[in-house]
């Protein structure tokens, strides 16, 4: 009850935040039935197309963690605090009110797939719905409601995990296991060829190298950005990026492997041969996928934002003019920029060369 | 720069201040306060918490514009000033020392305390020799190439001291900048700041409600509930009113 007290006082942006949740948990859960209806209908070929399906998932519960993470309601406050709602059970809090959200939308992906499928009253949209999501055949109950559980269940599980009470990682850490899970996506890639499951194995491999790489890539952009004899603006927003780089590193690599994987869809597509895994949601659910790992990052960067407040308003008392303080942050994201996107495109190119050859 | 009206302060004092007036929300913070500051002179500003002593120094240090009355510094208006203008002045002329050391975390220490001079576009090699020159007279200079995290709460107090001083300024604003500290740590940071402040002839509003801490100053003015503490006391309905002897009645 204690959560949703918190989570009900909260401001709009934050309202806003969990209803991204909320929508991302919904489109995930949508998938999922249509994944489970197909295999129903169709048993051969399916388990494929479930673990595509696990990708939304995954970036649904990175999401639900950082969103947690940058909610005001799972800060430590000294109010809280001095009435027994310490660190730990505030972890508890986080938890329940990520289970809620992604609850809401899974309910919600249930309500809509049923409805579209005309198992609740009526057939919308003259039927169309019926054909793409098997209605000739039943949903099995036990099944849906596993698979709809799943991902309330994992994210606040995973945002319990990430929120605990943990000294923090240096950034570089991550940077030479990064590399090589990287290259080994690759190598998988380029290895077992286009069949399904290869092209899968590979592209999450990459993902999670170039996610785990990111802290370091982040750190190594600042450390570049304020070399060499630097004046105020170059030292905020270099020693900034160094300091942010555990917070915003991670979503940033999962949004450049997101771009990747785009990107060599973008060249395959001009060779011919276009893997459609997920059938006709493909791409609803690349752009599902886009946006929360979009929205992810967007989170992590206001909620970095957020713990710099106390240096801002020391900035200010010293009379820093505001635009050196904007300008920073401009000089941050084109750094960024300057390398993700090659990166991107580096790895977009390798993995389209692995596929076509 | 406007031309200084006729009503404009005798040209000895640095700060001048008349019938200032704020209140946050609603409740009064400064009532009718006028204060003058000389040239060079160190002056305490005392009063219990709550007395308006950060307020007043907010609105003559340009960070808070007085809802009525005048701000002027060295016969210029400050409370006709736009927010532009007010950034430049603090960053050029005045400095503050918080009861909190307020560095950046991520800058090194020196960096911390060259920043006024960085911000004001001073080269990097200049502003290092500056800043590292004042780490060093206030013997904290070992620890210039650490990051505040490194350092304990008096050291960080010091930085916030060395980087008030670094662009040598006119006014320095101190806000209970001893608050944090242990007596012999507070002994040390005071006499750091006044013997900067007299042989840099930088003047210096202190305010603390500390007896030990108002005694080193040449002078000093009493607030009290957000009036100078003359017309608080002729203002209050008891007039011996102390800290102590405002709580509120418990058995209500």
């Amino acid at each position: 009850m204690l959560a949703l007290r918190l989570a009900r006082g909260s401001r709009p942006l934050v309202q806003l935040r969990r209803l991204l949740v909320a929508a991302a948990s919904a489109g995930t859960g949508f998938l999922l039935l249509y994944v489970l209806a197909g295999a129903v209908a169709q048993p051969a070929g399916s388990f494929p197309r479930l673990l595509w399906a696990l990708i939304p998932l995954a970036v649904t519960v990175h999401l639900a963690i950082v969103v947690a993470r940058a909610d005001p309601a799972t800060q430590p406050r000294e109010g809280l605090d001095a009435a027994g709602l310490g660190p730990l059970r505030l972890t508890l809090v986080a938890a329940i009110s990520t289970a809620v959200a992604c609850a809401l939308g899974a309910a919600l992906a249930l309500a809509v797939f049923l409805h579209l499928r005309g198992d609740v009253a009526g057939l919308p949209f003259d039927g169309t719905g019926a054909e793409l999501l098997h209605a000739d055949q039943p949903l099995p109950v036990a099944g849906a409601l596993t698979l709809l559980g799943l991902i309330p269940v994992t994210a606040s599980a995973a945002t319990a995990l990430a929120l605990r009470p943990h000294p923090p990682l240096a950034p570089q850490t991550g940077l030479p296991w990064g590399i090589a899970l990287t290259a080994c996506g690759l190598a998988v890639l380029a290895y077992a060829g286009r069949t399904g499951g290869g092209v899968l194995a590979g592209w999450s491999l990459t993902a999670v190298g170039l996610a785990l790489a990111g802290p370091g890539l982040a750190y190594a952009c600042g450390s570049l950005v304020q070399a060499v004899r630097p004046g105020a603006l170059r030292l905020l927003a270099g020693r900034v990026l160094q300091q942010e780089a555990p917070r915003i590193g991670p979503p940033l690599g999962v949004l450049c492997s997101v771009a990747a994987g785009a990107l060599t869809a973008l060249a395959l597509r001009d060779r011919g041969g276009l893997p459609v895994p997920l059938g006709p949601l493909t791409w609803p659910t690349a752009l599902l996928v886009t946006l929360c790992a979009a929205a992810t990052l967007l989170t992590s960067v206001v909620e970095a934002r957020r713990g710099r407040e106390s240096g801002r308003t020391a900035l200010l008392d010293l009379g820093a003019p505001s635009n050196v303080l904007r300008s920073a942050a401009s000089l941050r994201a084109t750094a960024l920029l300057a390398v993700c996107l090659p990166l991107s495109w580096g790895v977009a190119q390798l993995t389209s060369l692995a596929l076509t050859r | 720069m406007v031309a200084p009206p006729d009503n404009a302060p005798p040209d000895n004092d640095v700060l001048w201040a008349r019938s200032l007036h704020y209140s946050h929300d609603g409740s009064p913070a400064l009532v009718e306060v006028s204060v003058a500051v000389r040239q060079g002179e160190i002056l305490a500003l005392t009063g219990p918490r709550g007395s308006g002593k950060t307020t007043l120094l907010r609105c003559l240090s340009g960070q808070l514009r007085p809802q009525q009355g005048e701000v002027w510094f060295n016969s210029v208006p400050v409370h006709t000033m736009g927010a532009v203008v007010r950034e430049r002045l603090r960053r050029d002329r005045f400095g503050w020392i918080g009861h909190e050391p307020q560095l950046l975390p991520e800058l090194k220490v020196w960096e911390n305390a060259a920043l006024p001079l960085l911000l004001a576009g001073a080269s990097h090699r200049s502003a290092r020799s500056a800043a590292c020159e004042w780490l060093d007279r206030l013997d904290i200079g070992g620890f210039a190439r650490k990051r505040p995290g490194a350092l304990s709460r008096a050291e960080c107090q010091r930085v916030a001291l060395a980087r008030a001083l670094v662009n040598e300024p006119a006014v320095i604003f101190a806000d209970e900048p001893t608050a944090p500290l242990h007596r012999t740590e507070r002994a040390l940071l005071l006499r750091a700041l006044t013997t900067a402040a007299r042989s840099h002839d930088v003047t210096v509003l202190l305010a603390t409600h500390d007896e030990a801490t108002a005694a080193v100053a040449d002078r000093r003015i009493d607030l009290l509930d957000g009036r100078l503490a003359g017309a608080a006391i002729a203002a209050s309905p008891v007039a011996d009113t102390t800290e102590d002897q405002t709580a509120c009645s418990l058995s209500a």
